[in-house]
C-alpha cells in the first residue's frame, strides 16, 4: 500500500540539483523574446496608439494589438476583460475594448530578437489617453453617481453581483439575544508571491497547434479561454505546463497566456516561425495579476446567556477590481463562510462584488474564506469574551453537527467533524494550562531583548472549507490509466497515469500516483505519470478549492477500474478512462439563497500563542496548533507541507504584507516593500494535527487541506492579541506600528 | 554594444563566455552557460533565489555585473553534487537532506537555500538554530513555511561532521 505513507517525490531531485525546467528556464534556441506592455493608465479611454516608431526600433520583429485579436474579451467566468486595449480592434467583444480599467490592462505585445529590443521598442509606442474618473475604492465606487466601470453590463450600479441569504426573522433573533456584537471589519489585499514570476513560451508544433509551455493551474481552461480569443477551436490549442514555481490561485487566471497565443499565430501567418518567449519580471508580476480581495464586512451576532447564537447579520462587500476573474464565485465563498460553521436560526447577509479601477481581486489560497472568517470568528470571539464564556466552549454549543441544516437552509454533506476538531485542537494546544511568563526577545538584532513590556496572549478560532467546486458549477475531473503487461500475466507490470492535473508545488502528482499505484496494485515505482498537457490528458479542472486530491483521486479509482475491465477481458496494453463527477450542487437562490453550494468540506480549527511587545508593536507568535480533518492523508508528509506552508502565508496576511495602493496604483510591487516572511519572522512552532475521519465521497475517505490552515489565522491571532493586550484589531496587518498605534489610542 | 570576455572558474571547471558589460551574472549563468539552477525571483536581492557562492560567499547573481566574475571561483547549485559536492557524482547532503526531509514544494527558492546552506556549513560545521536562521534570511520561500528547511540544514551538518 502506498496510500497513507510519505514516499519521496519523484521531482525532489531534479528540484535539488537545478535540473528541472520551469516554463522561465526552457528557452529553446534562437527563440524571440516578447514584452506585454501595460496600459499605465488607472481608467482612461485609448484616442490612438501608433506603432510606428515602435516598430522601427532595432531588433524589433513585429507588434500585437488589438487589432490581432479575432474576439477581444476573455474572463474565467465572465467575459469582461479586452484581451488588448485598443481602438482599432476588429474582433467581437462586449466590453469596450478601447477602455483601460485598471494600471495593467494589457494593450500590445512586443516581439524583438532580444528582450532589450522588445523593451525599447514597447517604449516606443506612442498612445494618447483621454483620462477617464478614477474609482479607486469600494466607497468611491458606491457613491451616489459614481462613474460605472462598466457601463455596458446594462446595470446602474458598481456592486454588479449581489448575493443574499434571508433565513428566518432576524429581528426576533435578535430580540432573543443577551449580547450582540456589532462590529465593522477591514480585510486587506494580499499579493501571492509565488517566487516563480509568469513565463512561458509560444510556438506552432508539428500538428500545427497553437502551443504554450507555462505554468498555470488548470490546462483545459487555459485553453478555452485562448482559443476563444484566438478564434480557433479548442483542439487548435495545446497547453502544456512545465514545472510551476508556486500558484495559489495567483496562476488560475490568464496572465501572459493570450498574449503569447496571439504572438505564435499572427507571427506565423506572417511566415515567422520561432518560438515566443516571454517573462515577467517580479515587478510586472505584482502589477500585472490579481489579489485576493481587500474588503469590508460589517457583521452583527447576537447570542443567550449560555452562549447560544441567535441571529446574523452581514453585510460583505469585496473590491473586485477592474474585471470579475473569479470574484463572483470568491464572494460566494465568503458569503456562506461568514456565518461560520454555525448553526444560526436567523439570518440576513448580503455580499456585494464591486468594481473599482484597480487591481482585480481573485483566486487566492482560501478562496473568500479567510475574509468571512475573519469577521464571523472576530465576532464570535467578541462575543463570547463579552459573555464571559470560553471561546472554545462558546463553538462546541454552535457548531454544525452532520444532519444540521447549513446557513444556505439545506442540509450540510455528510461527515461534519466541526466538533470533533474543536475538541482535538483545545486538547493539543493545552489551553487548560497557563501559558509560562514571556521569554526576552528582540525583533532587531542590534536592539536589547526587551523583558518588561512583554505581554503574552492565546486566540482561538475554528471554521470550513469547501472542497470543489461549488454553486451549480458542472464539477469534474478527467483520468486515464494505461495497464502493461503480456497476455500470460496476470497482473500488471506497469501503469501509465495519464492526468492534466497541476504541480503547483504541493506534490500533487506523486499522491495521484500513490492513489494510482493503491488502486491498480502496481507497485509505486512503476506507476509512470504523464501530465498536464491538453493533447494527451483530459480535463482535470483545477489545481484549487482545496479539490486536487479529492476530484483527481476519485478520476483515477474510476479509471484504474474501466482498465481493470479491459484487462480481464484481455487487452493487453489495458485502457481506462474516466471522467469523475460528484454530486451536483445548486446556485443559491436569488432572493433567499437557499440551495446545497457544496458537496464536502474541510474542517479546521487553530490556536495561536503569541507574545506582543507593547514598547515596540511587535508581535512574536509563539506556537501554533492547527487540526485538520483532512479525511485520509494520502501523503502525511505532503499534507504537514500544506499547513506549515499556509501558516507562513497566513502569517505573512496577519502581520507584514501590506499592499499599498494610491490613485488606482500599486506602489510597492517588490519584495523590499512588499513583506512576506523570511525565516526569521516565522512562528516558532507549528504543531500540525492531521485527523483522519473518512468523507463518505472522498477517495480512500480523503477531503482537501491546501487552503484550510490559511483561513482561520488571522482571526486566532487577533483575539491572542486582543488576550495580551486588550485590544481588538478590526483590521490588519498587525505591522508594529499599527499596533503601537492602537495601544497608544487606547491609552489616551 | 562589445561583448566582454570573461574568465572564470565555475563548478571547479575553468570557464570562459562572452556577455555584454550591462549583463547582470545570473543572466550570463542561463543563457551563456546553460545554468539555470539559480532562478531570478525578483531581480532586486530581495529573494535570494539567484544565490551563488563567489570565492566562497553567498552572493545574489542578479546584484553582479557578469564581467564581476572575471577570474572568480563561482559554485552553482549544478555544482554541488558534481564533484563539488564530498560525495562525488552523488547528490551533496544537503540536497539528500532536503529531498528526504520535504523542505521543497514548488522548487524555485530551493538552489538558493541549498547554495547558502552550504556556505553556512562550510564555515560553521556546527551551527545553532539562530545561526541557521541567520545565514538564510537573504532567502525567502512561499511554499515550505521554512521548518522543514531547518531540519533539513540541521541534519545535513551532522551527516557532514560525521563524516569527517
Amino acid at each position: 500500500m502506498s496510500v497513507g505513507q510519505s514516499p519521496l517525490r519523484h521531482d525532489a531531485a531534479a528540484k535539488t540539483d537545478g535540473s528541472i525546467e520551469y516554463a522561465g528556464d526552457t528557452v529553446p534556441a534562437g527563440a524571440l523574446q516578447a514584452v506585454v506592455v501595460f496600459s499605465g493608465r488607472a481608467h482612461a479611454r485609448m484616442l490612438l496608439m501608433s506603432t510606428d516608431s515602435a516598430l522601427a526600433v532595432p531588433g524589433v520583429v513585429d507588434i500585437i494589438t488589438a487589432a490581432d485579436a479575432p474576439v477581444n474579451e476573455y474572463g474565467l467566468t465572465m467575459r469582461d476583460q479586452p484581451a488588448l486595449v485598443g481602438v482599432d480592434h476588429t474582433g467581437a467583444a462586449a466590453v469596450d475594448a478601447a477602455v483601460s480599467r485598471w494600471e495593467a490592462d494589457q494593450i500590445a505585445v512586443v516581439i524583438a530578437e532580444t528582450r532589450a529590443a522588445a523593451t525599447a521598442g514597447a517604449a516606443a509606442i506612442e498612445v494618447e489617453w483621454e483620462d477617464l474618473p478614477l474609482v479607486d475604492n469600494i466607497d468611491a465606487a458606491l457613491a451616489p453617481k459614481a462613474p460605472l466601470v462598466h457601463p455596458e453590463n446594462g446595470l446602474d450600479t458598481n456592486a454588479y453581483h449581489h448575493l443574499r441569504i434571508r433565513k428566518g426573522d432576524p429581528d426576533f433573533g435578535f430580540a432573543l439575544a443577551y449580547a450582540v456584537i456589532d462590529e465593522v471589519y477591514e480585510v486587506p489585499h494580499q499579493e501571492h508571491a509565488y517566487l516563480q514570476p509568469e513565463a512561458g513560451t509560444a510556438y506552432i508544433d508539428n500538428e500545427g497547434r497553437v502551443t504554450i509551455e507555462i505554468g498555470g493551474q488548470w490546462t483545459s481552461e487555459d485553453r478555452e479561454q485562448v482559443a476563444h480569443v484566438l478564434g480557433l477551436p479548442e483542439d487548435r490549442v495545446r497547453i502544456i505546463y512545465k514545472a510551476i514555481g508556486g500558484a495559489f490561485g495567483g496562476k488560475e487566471d490568464m496572465s501572459i497566456q493570450i498574449a503569447l497565443g496571439l504572438a505564435a499565430m499572427r507571427l506565423a501567418e506572417r511566415g515567422e516561425h520561432r518560438p515566443i518567449h516571454c517573462r515577467w519580471s517580479r515587478e510586472e508580476s505584482i502589477v500585472g495579476h490579481h489579489k485576493r480581495h481587500r474588503g469590508r464586512i460589517r457583521i452583527r451576532l447576537g447570542a443567550t446567556h449560555d452562549g447560544t447564537i441567535t441571529a446574523l447579520e452581514a453585510d460583505v462587500d469585496l473590491d473586485a477590481g477592474a474585471y470579475n476573474y473569479t470574484s463572483n464565485k470568491v464572494l460566494g465563498n465568503a458569503h456562506v463562510s461568514v456565518a461560520g460553521a454555525y448553526r444560526i436560526p436567523h439570518a440576513r447577509i448580503d455580499s456585494r462584488a464591486i468594481y473599482t479601477t484597480t487591481v482585480p481581486g481573485g483566486a487566492f489560497r482560501g478562496f473568500g474564506g479567510p475574509q468571512g472568517h475573519f469577521a464571523i470568528e472576530s465576532a464570535v470571539n467578541r462575543l463570547a469574551a463579552e459573555l464571559g464564556i470560553d471561546p472554545v466552549e462558546m463553538r462546541l454549543r454552535n457548531a454544525l453537527v452532520d444532519g444540521d441544516d447549513g446557513i444556505t437552509q439545506t442540509v450540510m454533506p455528510e461527515g461534519v467533524s466541526m466538533r470533533e476538531v474543536i475538541t482535538a485542537c483545545s486538547l493539543q494546544a493545552e489551553l487548560d494550562e497557563a501559558l509560562p511568563d514571556p521569554e526576552p526577545f528582540s525583533p532587531i538584532a542590534s536592539l536589547p531583548s526587551a523583558t518588561t513590556s512583554l505581554r503574552r496572549g492565546r486566540g482561538f478560532a475554528a471554521g470550513f472549507k469547501n472542497i470543489g467546486f461549488s454553486f451549480g458549477f458542472p464539477e469534474r475531473c478527467e483520468a486515464e490509466i494505461v495497464l502493461n503487461g503480456n497476455p500470460n500475466d496476470e497482473t500488471p507490470t506497469s501503469a501509465e497515469l495519464f492526468h492534466g492535473g497541476a504541480e503547483v508545488g504541493q506534490g500533487a502528482h506523486l499522491a495521484m500516483r500513490q492513489m494510482a499505484s493503491d488502486a491498480t496494485g502496481v507497485s509505486l515505482d512503476d506507476v509512470h505519470g504523464h501530465f498536464s498537457d491538453t493533447a494527451t490528458s483530459g480535463d482535470p479542472g483545477s489545481a484549487s478549492a482545496s479539490r486536487l486530491t479529492f476530484m483527481a483521486g476519485n478520476s483515477i479509482l474510476g479509471a484504474a477500474e474501466e482498465a481493470e475491465k479491459a484487462w480481464r477481458e484481455g487487452d493487453r496494453p489495458a485502457r481506462g478512462f474516466f471522467r469523475y463527477t460528484p454530486p451536483p450542487t445548486e446556485a443559491l437562490d436569488p432572493e433567499t439563497g437557499t440551495g446545497a453550494p457544496n458537496f464536502c468540506y474541510g474542517y479546521m480549527a487553530q490556536c495561536i500563542e503569541v507574545t506582543v511587545d507593547v514598547d515596540t508593536g511587535h508581535i512574536r507568535v509563539d506556537r501554533v496548533t492547527s487540526t485538520h480533518d483532512v479525511g485520509k492523508a494520502i501523503n502525511p508528509a505532503l499534507v504537514r507541507g500544506q499547513i506549515e506552508g499556509a501558516v507562513v502565508q497566513a502569517h505573512g496576511y496577519a502581520i507584514s504584507e501590506d499592499l499599498q495602493l494610491a490613485d488606482g496604483f500599486i506602489t510597492n510591487p517588490r519584495f523590499s516593500s512588499y513583506l512576506i516572511p523570511g525565516i526569521g519572522d516565522i512562528p516558532l512552532q507549528v504543531d500540525s494535527q492531521i485527523l483522519e475521519f473518512a468523507d463518505p465521497l472522498g477517495p480512500f475517505g480523503a477531503r482537501g487541506v491546501a487552503e484550510m490552515p490559511f483561513i482561520t489565522y488571522t482571526p486566532a491571532l487577533t483575539a491572542a492579541v486582543h488576550d495580551a493586550t486588550g485590544l481588538w484589531f478590526n483590521t490588519f496587518p498587525l505591522t508594529p506600528s499599527r499596533v503601537l498605534g492602537g495601544l497608544q489610542a487606547a491609552e489616551e | 554594444m562589445s561583448r566582454t570576455h570573461i574568465t572564470c572558474t565555475v563548478n571547479g571547471e575553468d570557464t570562459d563566455f562572452l556577455a555584454n558589460p550591462g549583463t547582470s551574472l545570473l543572466d550570463a549563468l542561463r543563457d551563456e552557460l546553460g545554468l539555470t539552477g539559480a532562478k531570478e525571483g525578483c531581480g532586486t536581492g530581495d529573494c535570494g533565489a539567484c544565490s551563488v557562492l563567489m570565492d566562497g560567499k553567498v552572493t545574489c547573481a542578479c546584484l553582479v555585473f557578469a564581467p564581476e566574475a572575471q577570474g572568480r571561483n563561482l559554485l552553482t547549485v549544478e555544482g554541488l553534487s558534481s564533484g563539488a559536492g564530498i560525495s562525488g557524482d552523488h547528490l551533496h547532503p544537503l540536497q539528500q537532506t532536503f529531498l528526504e526531509g520535504a523542505a521543497l514544494q514548488c522548487g524555485v527558492c530551493t538552489p538558493g537555500f541549498l547554495v547558502a546552506a552550504k556556505a553556512l556549513l562550510d564555515h560553521n560545521p556546527d551551527p545553532t538554530e539562530s545561526e541557521i536562521r541567520y545565514a538564510l534570511a537573504g532567502n525567502l520561500c512561499r511554499c515550505t513555511g521554512y521548518d522543514k528547511i531547518i531540519r533539513s540544514v540541521q541534519e545535513a551538518a551532522v551527516q557532514l561532521r560525521s563524516a569527517k
